[in-house]
């Protein structure tokens, strides 16, 4: 008898933690989309579909598609697109990577508003961020030693920069590395020969304004036509097609209410 | 649909693409198709997957390659060869006058070597070769058959011929430093082939192309950057479809010849000369001229100097007899003029090639090698024809020269070892002949005869002829050679 209660009470605990499983999603990766977006997109997603838990963990992009390959979650979320070294790897492990592109992100290059600059072009960004020119007279400027505010090493900004602007060229010698968006746009916001790139989000920020790049101001419409340089799509990374709770949850996210979170963050919509 | 349209029309392009720039041909194809809005965003991101898919499945996608490198090529060479040497005693030899020392070898050498070109305008480049030797790269069939039995591998080891980095960020110029191929042009008199000097080097070289139109108008003058062989050498191979193209060079060059360890000993410096690392310098300008119809004139004044004492090559060279010093590189300003002209005659390449060099310290020289007066022995020269070429299946070509050296000439540590056994104070006539079976492999022989220039001297240098003087020498060498 004893032992007919146990597998009964067994069977019920082992119900009991699928369900939990059931409605529980564990999302990793990117710290670009998973530091504002996500948690907030699950949030909302939580007051529509109550008993759902998220597991998120931003630490890079890297994490998040290798969660899926590793199978460790149901969707990787990722600033960059996955490397074909990732995606073979993936399928040696019999996963299939699917990118379902989630919004966009636009790169805005700000100076110090009271610099007199009215715009860039692409060859000049280049040059002044890779050191081939290092005063602003060199490009419709009125004098003085550029200073070049980065993001660090670790950032995928930092390594999106350089291949959307800088032909993957080393960053200057004397650039200066920040630790996030807010950093770069204050620091450019006193320097009256600063010059950084930031998210769109923050060309609102004191001090600062955002230069048009070969004549295209960075904005949600430049940035969804793709007629503004400095653009780059974001990801949620599934093992083939999403399907349960993940899909719900992809679903909601390019969905409107989705859409209109991304903005609201700060991110360009797809639509 | 639509999707697996493009995904088809992508992957086509893809296929029949180069490997190297395929995927980047794809991702341009499709952000133009996003840009047309034939396909969404997200279907073009789903067609690159399975192109990274498709791509990491083939051979080429398992290579993975550091980020900063731009361009990286294999490259080497295997080369199988027979070869007869002897040399001749002199006839005043006391023990063994007239006598033939002789070596029949069976050898191969194998060289593998990656360049590449980095972000920035940096470039690298590493060469594996068989044997330690500096100047030659083969080993030899059965050396080693007493160390472990039969076709044993003790002398088959690889080492690294060449580790370098350079850079060419400033228009016109080159600098290098590591162990590289020779940035200098020269000929076999002065530099045997396979040394990898250590050190610097710099290069400068600039292209005037000058056009002299129809109607007897003006000559315009064009830029043109760049120009070097991949082995770093000022030399333009081919003549270009213009009237008159001058390439104007220099190169530069601060080898470290001989590394002192310590600089500063506990106590008097064993050598008992002061204990300073050697250098070797070498300063060239030059010029080649080409004119139409593939007509050129070369022409590449040096200067080499040394510099520091060194610990293996201190001198005092003397150089006549194995029991000497044969190594030395004391008094040694050698002013060197390698030349060149060439032509064709029906289409078949011809050229005249000459080399003159001459020791401005050979009186010193001399004397410290128990010579007084013997400064007179201070020149060198090559003069030869060559006609043909090896490129292509086919091809053929063969090259004649006569060669003089004389005693306090040159520096021996860097004269060929194979054409006159690494010696000076021989002179001589070689000949070298070659035919491709294929594209990347040919067939050569060489054959060479020589004697001493002046039997007042010994046959200065070390070579595989374990005597000194060389009165008379011999060598003759068959090849086959793959290069890929």
């Amino acid at each position: 008898m004893k032992i007919k209660y146990l597998a009964i009470s067994l069977a019920l605990v082992t119900a009991s933690m699928s369900s939990a499983n059931a409605d529980r999603l564990v999302i990793k990766g990117s710290d670009t989309l998973g530091a504002k977006l996500v948690p907030q997109l699950a949030e909302q997603f939580k007051a529509q579909h109550p008993g759902t838990t998220f597991d998120i963990a931003a630490e890079g992009s890297t994490t998040g598609i290798a969660a899926i390959i590793d199978g460790t979650a149901q969707i990787g979320m990722s600033s960059r697109r996955a490397k074909s070294s990732e995606v073979g790897a993936a399928a040696s492990k019999g996963k299939h990577m699917k990118p379902t592109v989630v919004a966009y992100d636009g790169i805005a290059v700000i100076v110090n508003s009271a610099n007199p600059i009215k715009g860039l072009t692409k060859k000049q960004v280049e040059q002044i961020f890779t050191g081939d020119v290092t005063d602003w007279s060199a490009v419709g400027g009125s004098g003085g030693k550029i200073s070049i505010y980065t993001r660090n090493t670790s950032s995928g900004t930092y390594s999106d920069f350089k291949e959307l602007a800088m032909k993957k060229r080393d960053y200057a010698g004397g650039s200066q590395k920040m630790a996030g968006n807010e950093q770069i746009a204050a620091e450019v916001g006193k320097n009256p020969n600063g010059i950084g790139y930031v998210g769109m989000a923050y060309t609102k920020a004191g001090g600062v304004k955002a230069l048009p790049i070969d004549g295209v101001t960075p904005s949600s419409k430049t940035v969804q036509g793709h007629s503004y340089s400095y653009w780059r799509p974001t990801f949620y990374y599934t093992n083939g097609d999403p399907s349960g709770l993940a899909k719900d949850f992809v679903d909601f996210t390019i969905g409107p209410a989705g859409q209109r979170t991304v903005a609201q963050v700060g991110f360009v919509p797809i639509k | 649909m639509l999707k697996k349209l493009m995904f088809a029309a992508v992957a086509f392009s893809f296929a029949f693409s180069g490997s190297a720039v395929r995927a980047q041909e794809a991702g341009a194809l499709l952000d133009l198709l996003v840009r047309k809005k034939v396909i969404s965003d997200q279907e073009a991101e789903e067609v690159r997957v399975e192109l990274s898919k498709e791509a990491a499945s083939t051979a080429a996608g398992k290579w993975k390659l550091s980020t900063p490198i731009n361009e990286i090529e294999l490259y080497g060479d295997v080369r199988l060869r027979y070869e007869y040497r002897g040399g001749r005693t002199a006839s005043d030899d006391f023990t063994n006058p007239n006598d033939w020392q002789e070596r029949h070898r069976q050898r191969y050498r194998l060289r593998l070597g990656l360049r590449g070109t980095l972000a920035d305008d940096w470039f690298f480049g590493v060469q594996l070769e068989t044997n330690t030797n500096p100047r030659s790269t083969n080993v030899t069939f059965g050396a080693d058959a007493n160390a472990n039995g039969p076709f044993a591998k003790n002398d088959d080891g690889i080492f690294v011929g060449r580790a370098y980095l350079g850079y060419k960020g400033f228009p016109d110029f080159t600098f290098t430093g590591g162990k590289m191929a020779n940035p200098l042009v020269t000929t076999s008199m002065v530099w045997d082939d396979d040394i990898n000097p250590e050190g610097l080097a710099e290069q400068w070289k600039h292209t005037f192309t000058l056009n002299f139109g129809g109607g007897g108008g003006g000559a315009a003058q064009s830029y043109s950057k760049g120009g070097y062989g991949k082995e770093s050498k000022a030399v333009v191979a081919e003549a270009e479809p213009f009237k008159l193209k001058i390439d104007v060079f220099a190169n530069f060059a601060q080898f470290v010849y001989d590394d002192t360890n310590p600089e500063n000993p506990i106590g008097p410096s064993p050598t008992g000369v002061p204990t300073t690392d050697a250098f070797m310098l070498a300063w060239q300008v030059g010029t080649r001229v080409t004119f139409p119809n593939g007509v050129y004139f070369q022409l590449a004044p040096t200067v080499y100097n040394y510099t520091g004492n060194g610990d293996g090559f201190f001198g005092p060279f003397v150089g006549d007899t194995t029991d000497d010093n044969n190594i030395g590189i004391n008094s040694l300003l050698v002013f060197d003029m390698p030349m060149e002209v060439g032509w064709k005659l029906w289409e078949l390449p011809m050229r005249i090639f000459s080399d003159f060099a001459t020791n401005f310290d050979a009186d010193d020289r001399a004397e410290a090698a128990g010579h007084p007066g013997g400064g007179g022995q201070r020149y060198a020269w090559i003069l030869g024809l060559g006609v043909g070429q090896l490129k292509a299946k086919k091809d053929w070509e063969i090259r004649a020269w006569w060669q003089h050296t004389e005693q306090f000439s040159l520096d021996p540590n860097l004269v060929d070892s194979d054409i006159f056994d690494s010696r000076v104070n021989i002179q001589g006539v070689a000949v070298k002949a070659g035919y491709m079976l294929a594209d990347a492999i040919s067939l050569n022989l060489t054959y060479s005869y020589g004697w001493r220039t002046n039997g007042n001297y010994g046959t200065g240098g070390v070579g595989d002829i374990g005597i000194n003087p060389v009165d008379q020498y011999q060598l003759f060498q068959a090849d086959m050679n793959v290069k890929f």
